[in-house]
């Protein structure tokens, strides 16, 4: 029956459909979100980066070594996603700095509500210690993190020596979003066909110019590059900050 | 991995602008994917058509989705081209876009740049 005119063909309808242009993005939700999470960690006096790689690639290898290098002279705060466990946290907090794990339960990727609830835990952890650098270390994944923006300032993607240079043409979207690349482990590319040549004509082809940093967190070796690439960071960062 | 967080998205922007425009029910979504947004057509629409059914004003919704022709720019020429899928691929061709098998349609390079077509938007809803 309509509940307009009460008639009982069930059938009638009395309003008519009508067409709304919307024109915005799916993403808007975690857009605002994120750009709310930037404001949050200028107003900290932070930099945040957020580090995007398939599994195993070494994201919390890389970030134990710059801890060691960096953590007398400035304050870094971790937050570590992953499916499940608190592993990474554990051996980011072995290294005395605070770090929070968010676990997905499933979920492919970090999004920026998630985020924004992680860096109220990270303050909360520092206890009035100042932050400089945050790293997020995204869920272990080359495809789905690269589509949401979670309030950082940097987006740096890693590639392992083991994983073969064709990754950049194989997630172009990834590789496109990056600030810098970092060819990690390059300690084993003695052992590996991988060859840096091809990895960077394929990430050049995506973005033309793009800082690629190959480096081994074991042996120390490119590792300059990427500690004067933070410190570069951390003296561009808002002077109202300070 | 991710087209189910964004049909679950979509669904959330529908249902509030359902309320803003005092729905009851909504006939038609229309939705773009751009060519390099890193979303699965199959499964984001595969992801929206179960998770409508929890939610009465979506729940006989039809998704229309538009995917634009992927466009390049030539790193030898210079020129922006677009290369339409083939249908025959377009499965996998949309969840790649692969570089290497395409070639410039005027100077034959394969240094071909994806340009744009990251794009994920919500363009039009149907409503009563």
């Amino acid at each position: 029956m309509c509940d307009i005119c009460g008639c009982q063909l069930h059938e009638h309808h009395h309003h008519d459909p009508k067409v709304v242009e919307v024109n915005r993005s799916l993403l808007e939700a975690n857009q605002k979100q994120a750009e709310a999470n930037r404001h949050y960690i200028e107003h900290m006096g932070a930099v945040a980066i957020n580090l995007i790689s398939s599994p195993g690639s070494g994201k919390t290898t890389l970030l134990e070594r710059t801890i060691d290098e960096l953590k007398e002279s400035c304050g870094i705060g971790v937050i570590e996603g992953d499916i499940e466990t608190e592993r990474d946290a554990d051996r980011i907090r072995a290294k005395g700095v605070p770090a929070v794990q968010l676990t997905t339960g499933g979920a492919c990727h970090l999004d920026a509500p998630m985020v924004h609830g992680g860096l109220h835990v990270l303050e909360h952890l520092a206890k009035g210690r100042r932050l400089d650098l945050i790293f997020i270390e995204n869920v272990g994944n080359l495809v789905c993190p690269a589509t949401f923006d979670l309030g950082e300032h940097q987006r740096v993607v890693l590639l392992s020596s083991p994983e073969g240079s064709d990754k950049p043409a194989k997630y172009p979207a990834t590789f496109k979003s990056a600030d810098l690349v970092l060819i990690t482990k390059s300690d084993l590319l003695p052992h590996f066909d991988f060859s840096v040549e091809e990895a960077t004509s394929q990430v050049h082809l995506l973005k033309p110019e793009l800082e690629i940093i190959t480096l081994s967190a074991t042996t120390g070796d490119g590792f300059l590059r990427w500690l004067t690439y933070l410190r570069r960071l951390l003296a561009q960062r808002l002077p109202h900050a300070h | 991995m991710h087209e189910l967080s964004l049909a679950h998205n979509l669904i959330e922007q529908i249902l509030a602008l359902a309320a803003e425009h005092q729905a009851r029910k909504v006939n038609r979504v229309v939705v773009t994917l751009g060519p390099f947004s890193g979303v699965v057509r199959d499964s984001f629409e595969f992801g929206f058509n179960i998770l409508k059914r929890e939610q009465e004003p979506v729940q006989d919704a039809l998704l229309e989705l538009l995917a634009p022709d992927p466009q390049y720019i030539c790193f030898d020429c210079d020129k922006t081209v677009s290369i339409p899928l083939t249908r025959q691929n377009d499965r996998l061709e949309l969840a790649s876009c692969s570089l290497e098998t395409k070639k410039c349609p005027w100077c034959g390079s394969n240094r071909l740049s994806p340009n744009g077509g990251t794009e994920l938007i919500l363009n039009q809803l149907e409503m009563e």
